[in-house]
């Protein structure tokens, strides 16, 4: 699994302050510590970046690039950055991120041609998200083709459903089984595409000693199913070894409870208790609440 | 082929809760089913309940067509639950409205002593409410608990900021809790799971909170109903508790209900008759003619077949 660290991020006020300042160390130590814990891209979510566009973009990616040799993933709604960070991309960069909204459609795809790219396609459209599994997998039909038609092969294209944290009045739990529905079917629908997902938003909104558990676990789960890449944090070890394949005991503990198995916890140590409570909240096996490891 | 009725049995079971003792006492719950799906495997051993709401306090805003029945009693909060029982009720809700710090901030032994006066006085099992405040129902509702130690009071709102010492007394006092949470699901399975931790889930009523017609009824329809199926289909014991839905007083703080009095009890009653098809096992209204009027449409044994 191909792992886009998402430690710089301008949400964490450090990383902001950095950018601000021109502060080339903070960014450099995260982008050095995330490429030595196995990152495969370094993701910069700059925001929509209104003001020294150009300037700013310039400065930061090849501020990243100094020191790390990793290819770029550029995380931004405003085309203006997203053009300006291609721009000054070593490697063959990620466009992060296009959707089926009109906008989307119109600007940022033609980039991804534009500087012969990589390019994440969410399943949004004008509408928003789209409620069901088949809606998404409609949605999602109709930008890659369209996307195709610019000349983008689907072998370039990393399809996102889109997650949501599961902790949303139970409404999050059926998205995340939906999701890794999606993730399970998409090869037969779209073959060739590759796919990916902001993993971490899957715990927005819990208790932040206890979001580590539900990211890991979801992604031992859409793994599982194919899943190509996720946006993630790399500084978080044990997300780490599940990515490399280590942990084949709580992997298939989490693999039998998604199967629907009753497993029996008492001959389980408490961490993988813990890891198949985790599997049967995001499987919506049981109802969530901030006490799931509780019950 | 031959036509064969679909019929679903369902796993789970809402506990059977009794509250009161000797003559008085009242059970709620217990049910194997889904609202009104008599069609299915199972039963509804308890049909819904009412309660009628009394305040320990003379109201202040007194809207006319509200209070009328009840003439001057409202000033003695004993006799008004008196009269309340001659209008047909399951069981008296007493909320402390006077202890709340923004009304009397009456102190917690005062609150106390009138509950148990009450609990002597009155023939139908008693519900009481704090006045909502936190930090003064920590105060108000285990000693309410201790002075009325054995009466198998149904006692809340229990609340997160609050469970642990005022769940703490009335597991120690024999009552049965109210957990109260903000209208969401996670977090009322959240505070179930804490509370039960220390206090049997034998002893919890479900309080997530009841929104009047036009200000969030749907949100508190919509999650009764999950509540209940969650419950019941899934067998989640920590939603297999009956559910409280009071809403009285939500409904009579609307403009629309305070207008007049055909408005008044229509409000209060298609906010109770909506809840009661979500699913609530006991309603608490204010109106004893709303009462009335819920009652005839529900029919005699409460379940809508007449
Ligand atoms: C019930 C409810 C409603 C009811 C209010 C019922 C009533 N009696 O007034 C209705 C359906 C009308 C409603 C409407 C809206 N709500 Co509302 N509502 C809730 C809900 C589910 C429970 C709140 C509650 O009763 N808490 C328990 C009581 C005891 O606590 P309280 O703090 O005293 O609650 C009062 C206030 O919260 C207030 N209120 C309710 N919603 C809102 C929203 C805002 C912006 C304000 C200032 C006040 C307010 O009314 C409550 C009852 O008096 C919460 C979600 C949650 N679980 O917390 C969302 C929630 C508070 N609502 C929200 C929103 C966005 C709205 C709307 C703006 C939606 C819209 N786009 O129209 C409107 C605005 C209403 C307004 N101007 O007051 C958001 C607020 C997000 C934020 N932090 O700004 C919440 C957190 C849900 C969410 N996550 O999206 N809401
Ligand atoms: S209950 Fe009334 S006010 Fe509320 S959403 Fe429905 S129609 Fe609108």
């Amino acid at each position: 699994m191909i792992i886009i660290g998402e430690n710089i991020h301008v949400i964490a006020k450090d990383v902001s302050t950095a950018i601000r300042e021109r502060n080339a160390q903070v960014i450099q130590s995260l982008a050095k510590e995330q490429a030595q814990n196995g990152a495969n891209y370094i993701d910069l979510n700059v925001g929509p970046m209104k003001k020294d566009t150009e300037e700013t973009m310039k400065w930061l990616v090849n501020c990243v690039q100094e020191v790390v040799d990793l290819p770029l993933s550029i995380d931004t709604m405003n085309p203006v950055a997203m053009e300006a960070g291609l721009k000054y991309c070593k490697k063959r960069p990620l466009l992060n991120s296009a959707s089926g909204k009109t906008d989307s459609k119109t600007q940022m795809l033609p980039l991804a041609k534009k500087y012969n790219c990589d390019v994440v396609i969410s399943v949004m459209t004008d509408k928003g998200m789209p409620p069901e599994v088949e809606s998404k997998i409609e949605s999602i039909m109709e930008t890659v083709s369209y996307a195709n038609e610019l000349g983008i092969p689907n072998e370039d294209i990393w399809v996102d459903p889109i997650i949501l944290p599961v902790s949303t009045a139970g409404e999050g739990q059926r998205i995340a089984v939906g999701n890794l529905e999606f993730i399970k079917i998409l090869q037969d629908v779209l073959p060739g595409v590759k796919s990916t997902v902001g993993l971490s938003n899957v715990s927005n909104g819990v208790p932040a000693h206890l979001r580590p558990i539900l990211n890991r676990t979801y992604l031992v789960m859409l793994n599982r199913y194919g899943l190509y890449s996720a946006i993630a944090d790399p500084l978080d070890e044990e997300l780490m070894a599940f990515v490399r394949g280590e942990n084949p005991e709580i992997t298939d503990l989490i693999y039998r409870t998604m199967d629907g198995e009753e497993i029996d916890l008492s001959p389980l140590s408490q961490k993988e208790v813990a890891y198949v409570k985790t599997a049967r909240v995001l499987m919506a096996q049981t109802l969530y609440s901030d006490a799931w490891l509780e019950v | 082929m031959e036509y064969k009725e679909p019929r679903e049995a369902y796993k789970g079971v809402i506990r059977e809760i009794t509250i009161g003792k000797g003559e008085k006492t009242l059970k709620i719950g217990g049910e194997n089913i889904l609202p009104l799906h008599f069609f299915d495997e199972g039963s509804l051993p308890n049909p819904p309940k009412f309660a009628l709401e009394v305040l320990d306090m003379e109201p202040t805003e007194k809207t006319p067509h509200l209070y009328e029945p009840f003439g001057d009693v409202i000033s003695d909060p004993i006799k008004w639950a008196k009269k309340c029982e001659g209008f047909g009720v399951d069981a008296i809700c007493l909320t402390l409205l006077s202890t709340d710090p923004a009304e009397k901030d009456v102190p917690a032994d005062e609150a106390a002593q009138l509950v148990k006066q009450m609990v002597n006085e009155i023939k139908k099992p008693l519900i009481v409410y704090g006045s909502g405040d936190e930090k003064k129902d920590a105060e108000v509702l285990p000693k309410v608990a201790q002075v009325c130690s054995g009466d198998n009071l149904l006692i809340g709102p229990v609340q997160k900021e609050n469970f642990e010492v005022v769940g703490k007394a009335i597991l120690d006092h024999g009552h049965v809790a109210i957990a109260q949470s903000p209208l969401d699901i996670n977090l009322l399975k959240e505070l179930n799971v804490k509370l039960c931790k220390f206090l049997p889930p034998e002893r919890v009523v479900i309080d997530p909170l009841s929104s009047a017609l036009g200000y969030g009824i749907e949100y508190s329809f919509s999650l009764i109903e999950r509540v209940k199926q969650i419950g019941i289909i899934t067998k989640d014991s920590m939603t297999m508790m009956p559910i409280i839905a009071n809403l009285g007083d939500e409904c009579w703080k609307t403009k629309q209900a305070k207008e007049n009095k055909t408005q008044g009890l229509l409000w209060e009653g298609i906010t109770a008759l909506s809840l009661y098809l979500a699913g609530a096992n006991i309603l608490v209204l204010k109106h004893p003619e709303t009462l009335k009027l819920v009652k005839e449409t529900i029919g005699g044994n409460g379940t809508c077949q007449n």
